[in-house]
């Protein structure tokens, strides 16, 4: 055993005794802090970390994460709960905890970060903007990671302390570049001459800052420029006027605009908007007003009173003159219409003469002196009345656009003008019931007369079917139309003679002073003087046509009466002879001899009354004077008279009464019949009514006469008289025949020519003998005399029979006599006058003596 | 040396070598290897009081030095489980490592009575304890590595042994704890 192994042994053994040192698990000291919080020994918050080893105390806590701002400036607390180990909830509580303590901190975006560390940033900020004359805010903000309007917020209490610039719409600038761009703003701004958009400015600039500074130059914003801009107008380094914030006006501009204005309205004492507007002047009638009180706008031109006393000067010679005038040859060139008419209502003398209605405002320029005017419608006046009456017809709807032309207001003068019309067609027609008889009234007929015609029309297609021919049909109606048609053109006709063409030219031939006005076109002022005189024409013909009217209204009546009266005489002859006829009914021939010959004296002198009353009646229908109405006793028209006259008539009615004419030659005798019909229908409407059923019967007799000629004409005359007109009795006959008797008996007493006796001697006898009145032709006459034979005593038929065996050779010696030759036949006649005169006593003894 | 757990690591390795090969019958070579396991084992105790983690006491039964015996012990649950401990020096020391035995606990269990002789048969027994690799890794090393000494044998095979035995043995009831056994025997 050596010394050493038992001092190991004994180390050992020491070493095996010595006390171990005393150590708690992290388990034992987890349950002693629990036991301690569990025995309120520990009586605060005690937090641990993440790991779970550690405690630590909120204020350790506060403490650390103030360490760790300190250290570095800008922490975010994501960091803080690393660095710390402490989990973020109790970070984030500290860290606001911190912050609301602490003034120069704040927390951001989860950082928490310190002023000092702004300040830092600034430096940054400032060294890179020294280098770079600029630098975008977000690119500042891109650098740093925080919000630009952090950014700004942070750098701009720092601005000229620790960042020597300036923030400029998310710029910053050194002072030299704004001083740059300061300058290059006031060279431009001091450049322009005339009002410009700024912002079109700034687009120049920057394209040539960014020119200057190549690809790098960062965009300088219009707002930039324009705070420059703001800044210089501000310190009077430019001068001039800002509107709406981008509209530049230069003083210059403004100087030169208002010296322009100045010197042309001095020099001219007028000056148009236009003038101005060209100047760049928006609102010229404020501006002119603001510099020229006592100028008056006008609707184009801006005027000095100057120019009023002128054209009232002129204005007030031509009223004075008894003239006119055109303020616009007065007034300079460039005026208006407009601008004379407002001129023209300034001035003191027109305004005092259309006061006293002497002057006339006319076309908006021209002034006419009432004299002028009142002189010129009496002429014209006088010109009108040379016009007939007739050709003035105006329907109703001319009218109304008389009145539309004439004054404008549409609706008044539509009412007025369709009222009158029709008051006076209801006072027409009223008028015409109360006569009993109402001839032609077209206007009041025009309704009527369409379902007439349409009658007319379907029982003639009766009859031209039983005919068997469709042609008549067909030429009513197309004759209908063509009839509408000329009336339309009629009036179309009567316009114009009211026309403002013709009315124009009327004034240029009465008045050849506004042929001289040459320079211009005098339409110009004839159309509304056309325009004014119109209506007054108008108004004054209307009157003198009512006064026509009522005028003729009279007479009318008078001669509605003569036709009636005549119509009732000639057709009493008609039946008188027609009676006598009844004898021949056995001899056919003579007969229709007879009858022809009736026609054609007897019917041809009614149709022609007819024709004739109706014509007049319509001149005075249309006011026209008719003189001597009554002495219409004898007339006789020849055919070509007839179909003038019947033509003349106003729309159907001529058809009509062409149609009658016609039938009275003989050339379309069934439409004669339902012409005259239906024309007696017309003018008698009242009559017609009463006998309406029998116009059945009527075209029964039609049909007859159709079918068996002239003969029928007659018969139906009878009838259809005798139904309108007054009807042959008895009484009435005897008186007719015994007038008629006396008539020829002194006829005959006082004839002297043998021809023309024999015809009366055989009617008187007709008389006498059978009481009927004949009325024979010279061809009818042998027939005639050959029927007296059986009533006459032989020795009286003697001398008639010699008489009339006479006269027929005398006659016809007399045609085949060649006249100036001196031969026998000549001689013969005279021998044979001379028997004949021998004769005639006895023969007018035969008849006298008997009487 | 992988696949130990790190406090054994740690602790082996601040186990200082030993030198010296020889067995009980090397005479003064064996003077001289004991003198480096008393160093060997002072290092260890020293190592152990100081993480508070003493676990032994041993002393050398003979003079030679060739028989210890001590005690060792362990605390589950708050509780301390001791059990004594005696092994010899084998002769063919250190090729041979010395079986290390635990009579309180002999019959308990079959691993144990297999293993009483630990070292030589740590193979099998840590095999079952899925200690398998750690220790063929231990014992080939310990067995080819003369340089490992008592207190290598104690760290190595005993502390991992009891630390993975005594709380089974425990839970199944096999051990008792010394007061429970006085309290059942009092009554």
């Amino acid at each position: 055993m050596d010394e050493e192994l038992l001092e190991l042994q004994r180390q050992f053994e020491f070493a095996q005794q010595a006390k171990s040192s005393i150590r708690l698990s992290e388990r034992n000291v987890v349950e002693l802090v629990q036991k301690l919080q569990h025995l309120q020994i520990i009586d605060f918050d005690l937090l641990h970390t993440v790991s779970g080893k550690e405690y630590i105390t909120p204020e350790q806590l506060r403490l650390e994460i103030e360490a760790e701002i300190r250290r570095l400036g800008r922490v975010s607390l994501i960091d803080l709960a690393d660095t710390t180990g402490v989990d973020l909830y109790h970070v984030e509580k500290q860290a606001q905890y911190i912050v609301c303590n602490d003034s120069s901190l704040m927390l951001i975006n989860g950082e928490i970060i310190m002023n000092s560390y702004w300040d830092t940033v600034a430096e940054d900020v400032n060294e890179r903007l020294q280098e770079c004359s600029q630098i975008a805010l977000a690119e500042i903000a891109a650098q740093f990671q925080v919000g630009s309007e952090l950014i700004v917020t942070v750098l701009e209490p720092r601005l000229g302390t620790l960042v020597k610039g300036r923030l400029e719409g998310g710029q910053l600038y050194t002072p030299a570049y704004v001083a740059r761009v300061n300058a290059m703003v006031r060279g431009a701004a001091r450049g322009i001459t005339v009002p410009m958009n700024l912002s079109a400015l700034w687009g120049l600039l920057q394209s040539l800052l960014q020119e200057m500074e190549g690809a790098s130059g960062v965009a300088v914003g219009g707002s930039f420029f324009q705070s420059l801009f703001n800044g210089l107008v501000k310190d009077v380094q430019i001068l001039g006027s800002l509107r709406a914030g981008v509209h530049w006006t230069p003083n210059v501009f403004a100087t030169a605009q208002k010296e322009c204005v100045d010197s042309f309205f001095s020099q001219n004492s007028f000056i148009s908007y236009e003038a101005l507007h060209k100047l760049g002047i928006q609102q010229p009638i404020q501006f002119l007003q603001s510099r020229f009180h006592e100028g008056i706008p006008l609707a184009t031109t801006f005027v000095h009173p100057s120019m009023i006393e002128m054209l009232d000067a002129a204005a007030e010679d031509a009223i004075e003159r008894g003239s006119w005038t055109d303020s616009l040859s007065v007034l300079p060139a460039s005026f208006l219409p407009e601008d004379a008419s407002k001129i023209l209502s300034l001035c003191p003398s027109v305004q005092k003469a259309l006061k006293s209605n002497n002057a006339l405002l006319l076309g908006d320029s021209y002034v006419f002196s009432n004299g002028f005017v009142k002189d010129l419608f009496d002429r014209l006046e006088k010109e009108m009345e040379t016009l007939p009456l007739s050709v003035l017809d105006l329907h109703p709807a001319k009218a109304v656009k008389f009145g539309n032309e004439s004054s404008g207001d549409l609706a008044e003068s539509t009412e007025t003008g369709s009222e009158s019309g029709f008051s006076k067609q209801v006072l027409e027609k009223g008028s015409k019931k109360k006569k009993g008889k109402s001839l032609g009234n077209t206007k009041t007929v025009a309704a009527e007369s369409l379902p007439d015609n349409q009658e007319s029309v379907s029982t003639k297609s009766k009859k031209n079917q039983r005919k068997g021919k469709a042609t008549s049909s067909s030429q009513i109606s197309d004759s209908k139309s063509d009839s509408r048609k000329d009336v339309e053109k009629m009036k179309e006709d009567d316009l114009t003679e009211f026309s403002k063409e013709r009315l124009i030219q009327k004034i240029l031939t009465l008045v050849p002073d506004f042929e001289d006005q040459g320079a211009y076109n005098p339409e110009t002022v004839l159309e509304p003087l056309a325009n004014h005189l119109r209506p007054m024409l108008l108004s004054s013909w209307k009157e003198r046509r009512k006064v026509a009217l009522t005028g003729n209204a009279q007479k009318m009546k008078q001669l509605l009466d003569t036709l009636q009266r005549k119509l009732d005489e000639s057709s009493l002859n008609m039946q008188l002879y027609e009676k006598a006829l009844n004898l021949f009914e056995d001899d056919q021939s003579a007969s229709v001899l007879l009858h022809r010959h009736l026609l054609r004296t007897q019917a041809t002198s009614m149709v022609d009354i007819l024709l004739h009353h109706l014509d007049m009646h319509n001149k005075m229908k249309l006011g026209i004077e008719v003189a001597d109405f009554q002495n219409v006793e004898a007339v006789s028209l020849s055919s070509g008279e007839r179909i003038a006259i019947a033509k003349s008539f106003p729309g159907p009615l001529s058809v009509k009464a062409v149609a009658v004419v016609e039938a009275l030659e003989g050339k379309v005798s069934a439409c004669w019949l339902e012409t005259r019909s239906l024309l007696l229908k017309q003018i008698m409407p009242k009559k017609i009514g009463e006998v309406g059923p029998l116009f059945c019967s009527l075209s029964i007799f039609r049909e007859a006469f159709v079918l068996h000629g002239s003969k029928y004409l007659f018969l139906f005359l009878h009838m259809f008289s005798g139904l309108i007109l007054k009807k042959l009795d008895k009484k009435l006959d005897r008186t007719l025949l015994h007038s008629y008797r006396k008539d020829l008996t002194s006829q005959v007493s006082a004839e002297t020519d043998p021809v023309s006796l024999l015809p009366k001697v055989v009617s008187l006898l007709y008389i006498q003998v059978y009481g009927r009145a004949l009325q024979a032709p010279g061809r009818a006459i042998s027939v005639a005399v050959s029927r007296l034979k059986d009533k006459l005593d032989d020795s009286a038929y003697k001398i008639l029979m010699d008489y009339q065996g006479a006269t027929v050779t005398l006659l016809g010696l007399m045609s085949a006599a060649t006249g100036d030759e001196e031969d026998c036949t000549s001689d013969r006649i005279l021998s044979k006058k001379e028997l004949l005169e021998t004769l005639m006593p006895a023969l007018k003894g035969l008849v006298l003596r008997t009487s | 040396m992988e696949g130990w757990d790190p406090n054994t690591k740690s602790a082996l390795t601040k186990i200082p070598l030993l030198l010296t090969k020889a067995g009980p019958r090397d005479g003064a070579s064996w003077t001289q290897r004991l003198k480096e396991e008393y160093k060997a084992l002072i290092a260890y105790t020293s190592m152990n009081k100081s993480k508070d983690n003493d676990w032994f006491r041993i002393s050398a039964a003979n003079p030679e030095g060739t028989r210890w015996t001590g005690k060792c012990w362990y605390v589950h649950n708050l509780l301390k489980y001791e059990f004594d401990l005696q092994f010899d020096i084998p002769v063919t020391y250190p090729a041979t490592a010395p079986e290390l035995e635990l009579p309180q606990l002999d019959g308990k269990t079959h691993k144990l009575h297999l293993n009483m002789v630990l070292l030589s048969n740590l193979y099998s027994y840590y095999s079952i304890l899925e200690f398998k690799e750690i220790n063929s890794v231990f014992l080939l090393s310990f067995s080819g590595s003369p340089r490992f000494g008592i207190a290598h044998a104690l760290c190595l095979g005993l502390a991992p042994w009891l630390a993975a035995e005594i709380p089974i043995l425990v839970d199944s009831g096999m051990i008792k704890h010394k007061d429970d056994v006085a309290s059942a025997s009092e009554s």
